[in-house]
Parts: C-alpha cells; sequence; structure tokens
C-alpha cells in the first residue's frame, strides 16, 4: 500500500470533481425530475422516456462528443476548457444528469397520489404539495443522487478523453488505475482501486439504507 | 359568526359518468350533517367538490360569513379541511404529521408545539407523538388524520367515512369526539358515512344520497 | 427543501435520523460550492487566472519513464509556465497537435514528425534525445541473435527458426519501428504461428514474452525500469544496430494552422529543452533504478 502526497492529491481531486458534478446534476436533475413527476404536459412521456434511455448513455460517446466541443477548433473551444478539471466535471454531469431527472422523476411518480391529496386538503399551496410529495420521496431522491454519484465515480472513458489524465492536473482515480495498471505500477493502482472499492462500498451501504428507510409502510 | 356553506344544483362528471346530478343543500348554521347512501352513490364525491378540493363541472358552491358570500381563494380553502378515508400520512413522526398544516400556515413554533400536542392529546396519542406515523395501527393513522385536521382548527370540518376500516375501539375514541365537537356546536362538521347508528348518533341533520342526487328515503 | 423540525424533537436522536432525508443533498450542495468557490482557478484553465500554459502532447512511454515529472518543475520554476502533459499514442499525439488541442509536441516517431512539418502542421521541430531499442529473449538464445550482423539479421534467425516472437501491436513508436524491420528484412510475420500479437504496452508485452520464452524488442528504458521488478528471466540479445535509435524530437504547432495555440510559451519550452540548460538535466535524469535513460543529442539548427 501506498499512501502519498500523489495517492492523497489523486483521491481529492476525484472526490471534488465527482461531487461538484454530482452537486450541479442535483440541483437542475432533481426538481426538473420532480417537475417531471408532478406536472402535466403535452410529450411528458416522451421526455421521461429520453431521460431513461439516456441514463444508459456510453460514457465513451459522452466523451468523444464532449471532447469535439471543447476541443480548441470545437463550438466551445475558446473557453479553453479541454484538459481541465472544469471539463471532467462538465463530463460527469452529463453522465449524472440523465440519472438524476429519471430516478428523482420515478421516486416522485412512486408516492402515493393520496399525499398530495391529504397535502391539499390540508391547505397546501401547489409548491408546498410538491414539497410535501418530495419529502415523501426524500430517500429514494437522495437514492437516485447516490446511484449517480456511484456512476460518475466509476467512470473512465469521458473523463480520460476531456481531462487527459495529466499528472498533477486532472488525474483521476480511474484513469490513474488505468495508466498504472499499463505501465506495471500495480501497488498504486492497488491503492487507488482500494479507495474506490470504499467509496463504492460507502455509496452502496447508504443506498442500501436508504432503500429500506424509503420502503417502510407508508399507508 | 360561523362559516356556513350552500350547494346547488352541482353536477359532476368522470368521463361518461355522470356522478352527481343536482345536488343542492343549505347548511346554514353550526352543526353535524351527515350524508348516507349506498357505495357509489358520490358521497365522497360531494364530499370534495363541497370542500373545494374539485371544481364541479356545474352549479354553486358558497361558503357565508353571515350575509357575506366568500371568495373561493386559498384563504377560504384554509379555513376547511377535509379528513379523506385514506388517511395518507406522512412518512414523519406522529407530531410532525400532526403539525403539518400549520407549518404551512406560517404558524409559529410555540403555537405549533401547543396546538399540535392538543391536538394529538384529544384523540389519545399524545404518548405516540414521536413514533414513526407509518407504524401506527390503520385505528391510529385513523386517528392522526382526525388530529391533523382537528390541529388546524377548521372552521368547516369534512370527514368522509371516518371509521370504516377501524376497530370497535378507535370507532369509539373517534366518536366521542365527534360527539364533543357537536356539543360546542360553533361550526359545520359535514360526514359521509354508510354506518346507520353512527349516522343516528352524530347528525343533526341527516340526508341521503343515491344515484348522486338527494332523495327522501 | 428541509423543513423546520421543533426544537425538541431535534434533541432525539430518534429525530435525527429524519434529517437524513435531504440532508445528504444540502450538504452536497454545501460541500459543492466550498470546492467551487477555493478551487475555481485550479479547475479551469490557468489562463484565466492569468498564469500561463501550454498542453504539451506526448507518448505514454516518455510520460511512464518519469522523465517529465523530472524536467517539468525546473521549467515551471525556470519560466512560471505549467506544462500539461497529455500522454497518447504516438498517432494520437501528433493528431492532438494537429488539431490545435496540444501546443507543443514532443514524440519519438520522426519520419511522422516530418511528415507532419511538411504538411505545415507544426514548425521548429528539433531533435531532443534518443534512446534505443533493444531485442531481448531468453538467455539461452535459441535463435541465435547474439551474433547476428544487423537486427535485420536477427529478425531473420527469429523467423526462420521459427522462435515465437511477441509483438506489442498497439500502433505504438516501439510497434511501429519492429514492423519497419520485418519489412526491412522481407518479411512478412503478421499471422505467423510463432508471432504473437500481444496488443499491451511494453511492459505487459515483456512480461507475455518472459511467460513464452519469447524474444521482443523493447525500448531501452522500459527494459531497464522493469526487468528487476517483473523477475523477467529475459536477456538484452541483441543492440547497437543504428536502426534500433529511438530518436525524440519536439515541435510546435504551427500557430498559422491554429491561431489559439500558445505559440510563445510553447518555443520557450523548446529553446529550454535543446539548450545547454535542459540538455542536462535530461542527462542528469535516471530513474528509480538509477539508469540513465535518455542521451540527450540536440543540435542548435533548427529543421
Ligand atoms: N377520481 C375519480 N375518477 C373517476 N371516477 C371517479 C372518481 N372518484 C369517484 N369516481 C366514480 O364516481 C362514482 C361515485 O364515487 P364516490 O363519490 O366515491 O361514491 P361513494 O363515496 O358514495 O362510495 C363511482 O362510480 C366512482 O367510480
Ligand atoms: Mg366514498
Amino acid at each position: 500500500m501506498v499512501f502519498d502526497k500523489e495517492l492523497f492529491s489523486i483521491v481529492t481531486l476525484s472526490l471534488e470533481v465527482s461531487l461538484l458534478a454530482i452537486a450541479l446534476a442535483t440541483l437542475i436533475g432533481v426538481p426538473l425530475g420532480v417537475c417531471l413527476g408532478r406536472c402535466r404536459f403535452p410529450l411528458k412521456s416522451i421526455v421521461v422516456s429520453a431521460a431513461n434511455t439516456l441514463m444508459g448513455l456510453p460514457p465513451v460517446v459522452v466523451g468523444l462528443v464532449l471532447y469535439l466541443i471543447l476541443s480548441r477548433r470545437g463550438a466551445l473551444g475558446f473557453l479553453s476548457l479541454l484538459y481541465t478539471p472544469a471539463a471532467m466535471v462538465l463530463a460527469q454531469w452529463l453522465l449524472a444528469l440523465p440519472i438524476v431527472i429519471a430516478l428523482s422523476h420515478s421516486a416522485v411518480a412512486a408516492v402515493d397520489p393520496v399525499i398530495a391529496q391529504a397535502a391539499r386538503a390540508l391547505g397546501a399551496s401547489p409548491f408546498q404539495i410538491s414539497m410535501a410529495v418530495v419529502r415523501e420521496a426524500r430517500y429514494a431522491l437522495s437514492s437516485a443522487v447516490i446511484a449517480a454519484f456511484g456512476r460518475v465515480t466509476a467512470e473512465v472513458g469521458a473523463v480520460f478523453m476531456v481531462g487527459g489524465n495529466i499528472a498533477g492536473h486532472t488525474r483521476v482515480m480511474t484513469t490513474a488505475i488505468a495508466m498504472e495498471v499499463d505501465k506495471g505500477g500495480f501497488e498504486l493502482a492497488l491503492s487507488l482501486g482500494l479507495v474506490l472499492i470504499t467509496i463504492s462500498l460507502a455509496i452502496n451501504v447508504a443506498l442500501h439504507l436508504f432503500q429500506r428507510k424509503g420502503a417502510q409502510p407508508s399507508g | 359568526m360561523p362559516l356556513t356553506l350552500s350547494v346547488s344544483g352541482v353536477h359532476k362528471h368522470y368521463g361518461g359518468n355522470h356522478v352527481l346530478r343536482g345536488v343542492t343543500f343549505e347548511f346554514g348554521e353550526a352543526g353535524t350533517y351527515v350524508f348516507m347512501g349506498p357505495n357509489g352513490s358520490g358521497k365522497s364525491t360531494l364530499l370534495r367538490v363541497a370542500a373545494l378540493l374539485e371544481r364541479q363541472d356545474e352549479g354553486s358552491v358558497g361558503y357565508h360569513s353571515g350575509a357575506e358570500t366568500l371568495k373561493a381563494d386559498i384563504a377560504l380553502i384554509r379555513r376547511i379541511t377535509l379528513v379523506l378515508p385514506k388517511v395518507g400520512v406522512f412518512n414523519s413522526s406522529a407530531f410532525e404529521n400532526v403539525a403539518y398544516g400549520l407549518r404551512i400556515r406560517g404558524v409559529g413554533r410555540k403555537e405549533i408545539k401547543e396546538k399540535a400536542e392538543k391536538a394529538l392529546d384529544s384523540l389519545g396519542l399524545l404518548h405516540k407523538r414521536n413514533q414513526r406515523a407509518a407504524l401506527l395501527s390503520s385505528g391510529e393513522q385513523q386517528r392522526l388524520g382526525l388530529a391533523r385536521a382537528l390541529a388546524i382548527e377548521p372552521e368547516v370540518l369534512f370527514l368522509d367515512e371516518p371509521t370504516a376500516s377501524v376497530d370497535e375501539k378507535n370507532t369509539r375514541i373517534i366518536e366521542d369526539l365527534l360527539v364533543s365537537i357537536r356539543k360546542e356546536a360553533n361550526r359545520v362538521v359535514v360526514i359521509a358515512t354508510h354506518d346507520k347508528e353512527q349516522a343516528a348518533k352524530q347528525a343533526d341533520r341527516l340526508l341521503y344520497l343515491k344515484d348522486g342526487r338527494i332523495v327522501v328515503p | 427543501m428541509v423543513f423546520n423540525l421543533p426544537v425538541r424533537s431535534m434533541a432525539s436522536p430518534k429525530c435525527l435520523l429524519k434529517l437524513i432525508g435531504l440532508a445528504p443533498l444540502a450538504l452536497l450542495v454545501l460541500f459543492a460550492g466550498l470546492v467551487l468557490v477555493t478551487n475555481f482557478a485550479n479547475f479551469t484553465d490557468l489562463a484565466w487566472a492569468g498564469g500561463k500554459e501550454i498542453v504539451c502532447a506526448s507518448t505514454t512511454s516518455t510520460e511512464n519513464s518519469g522523465l517529465f515529472a523530472y524536467l517539468l518543475p525546473i521549467f515551471e520554476g525556470k519560466t512560471g509556465i505549467t506544462v500539461k502533459v497529455v500522454a497518447r499514442g504516438t498517432g494520437a499525439a501528433i493528431e492532438l497537435g494537429k488539431r490545435g488541442d496540444a501546443d507543443v509536441v514532443f514524440v519519438h516517431a520522426r519520419d511522422a514528425e516530418m511528415k507532419a512539418v511538411e504538411e505545415g502542421y507544426f514548425v521548429n521541430r528539433r531533435d531532443v534525445m534518443y534512446n534505443d531499442f533493444v531485442i531481448v529473449g531468453p538467455p539461452g538464445d535459441p535463435a541465435k541473435i547474439k551474433t547476428a550482423g544487423s537486427a535485420i539479421e536477427a529478425f531473420e534467425r527469429i523467423a526462420s527458426g521459427g522462435h515465437t516472437f511477441v509483438s506489442r501491436s498497439d500502433n505504438s513508436g516501439t510497434n511501429i519501428k519492429e514492423l519497419d524491420i520485418w519489412k526491412k528484412a522481407g518479411l512478412d510475420a503478421k499471422g505467423r504461428k510463432w508471432y504473437l500479437e500481444a496488443g499491451q504496452g511494453m511492459e505487459k508485452t515483456q512480461r507475455v514474452a518472459d511467460e513464452k520464452r519469447a524474444y521482443t524488442l523493447s525500448d531501452r528504458s522500459t527494459w531497464l525500469a522493469t526487468k528487476d521488478k517483473d523477475r523477467l528471466d529475459l536477456a538484452i540479445l541483441f543492440e547497437g544496430d543504428p536502426i534500433l535509435f529511438n530518436q525524440y524530437g519536439v515541435m510546435a504547432v504551427n500557430p498559422g494552422k491554429n491561431p489559439n495555440a500558445r505559440y510563445t510559451e510553447a518555443m520557450q519550452f523548446i529553446n529550454w529543452l535543446v539548450a545547454k540548460e535542459g540538455q542536462e538535466a535530461i542527462g542528469a535524469f535516471k530513474d528509480a533504478h538509477g539508469n540513465r535513460l535518455f542521451i540527450p543529442n540536440a543540435r542548435l539548427d533548427a529543421r
């Protein structure tokens, strides 16, 4: 096991990038998913199935498209974001967003309609009704966010393409593991792998807890 | 002066299903009004429409304070409430459930505690205040639904099948409370039930609903 | 989204549990905000924050040698320019430069570099240093390549004896060199029973060769860096033929083709590499085992 500065900085950057991406995805995805679950509008079913389809977006494709856009010759090249952590945040955000939207939608849609009726009968405004439903779905919503976090932290392809795996700048756990294995640096790879496994274990325990809490009888 | 209510010529359709076919009544003074009728006669629908939770297709629902007819806005809606047959408890503590109606009205913390505890107490649930509502028995949940409604001190209280699917002991607690509310004689209470005994015990006035119309039995 | 809780119920541990509902989300957003505020400059291009920064496209093997980790801090300390190394295969590295996504390309594929310069994508190509390729194989040397007069002859002996040869087959510089030698020997090794295509990096390919008791073409840097660590039962059996020399070159992206390229800083880097200071640093660089991996050989004339 190696627990040196390099390992520490890789782990820190990974967490920072993923948490930032997830926070942004949450900020936008949860309200959107809740809206999808609460509102009725034309083409809603198309939007929902689009989100569900995008959930399975191949990360390398996201990476490739984003690379082409951020590339100096790309549409957003003037921002010079290619090979920066910001680009990785963007990639992970794109991967997380459909997951957060789709899972938030189903979390809210799964809430017994009688909850909204009860809130309404007690004098809640439309917004307060939505909040009551959100509150009812809170464990499932947290699960949605955690699931998305699990996916982005384990992702290699997209962050490699737009981040570049630059030492000290954009090297995160997954890209570092891929590289270390390639050059035979099994020690660092194993240490990083252990950290990654610990994180995903923690994620799964949290998911399990939330799902169990959320599944308790409500009727 | 109690809040009173008049319903006139109300029709309601669900698709091709003509559920309410011209319902007219006036509850012009405080008291307990009971609707009886077979399943599917439209009692629940009528209560939802009268409680302003659903819009009628035709006719009018009016609330009055003395001679004045009030505008059907959120302020008015917040003066009345309906306890659903399936209570729909929130996934939080019994206390939080009862506090909900007060919170959304922006009531202060101290007052919430006072009123919520009083409502819980009136239904014998004070000792369960910190219990998760979802883990209460169905009878206790029904009582909680009533406590939740009472906490906001509604001026008109609608109860849809308040004791259906509730055991004897819980039925007695609920009925005793309804009797004491009736004794206070300061507000309109509207109950829908198909329990004859309950109707006889509670009603100041008894109305029969059949196929969406008020009929003489 | 977080509902107020009454003071008393907050105090009981049971009710604290209630908070975990949406609390993770709130915490998350809070943390992210912190990261954003404290790290914004690091997260975006340094140039935004007024710093100077260039992207250098290079090869995986060059980066893995540790050379950049040694050189770049010296250069940055001297000039304040941060060099971000993106390590790819030779072809991909040159392509990055052609697209303008790098400012400088530092690879070891002279012919390909020259071609790209002729096409106008790059300017100011300079030789920087070299290392060399070696043929390694089982110490018993069943193909008797030790006595071969040239690398081509060594390959011929391996082929004619049907001795197993492991190829990287990953389009790397080493692989290109290997294919070049087969071609010069007039042999079509691909598809033969004794010719194994590993499709892997150099170190893994060496390990495959070790297991198969086979020959392979390696670069001296990787060989020196890994032979003890991986306990390879292989030995250098042929070396020294000029065809096995691996010339590293550096070139700047042509600002005429890619106006966004940071040409000034790129040229500062190139000039430093080929000047006395850079050359001495390259010569002084040793790997973890104390081996010198690269021999500086810049000449002052630009090509
Ligand atoms: N939300 C609804 N959507 C469609 N049909 C409904 C709805 N609510 C009630 N109905 C229909 O209206 C009729 C009357 O139902 P309801 O008012 O619940 O009667 P009751 O409470 O007297 O049993 C039934 O045929 C029922 O199926
Ligand atoms: Mg009914």
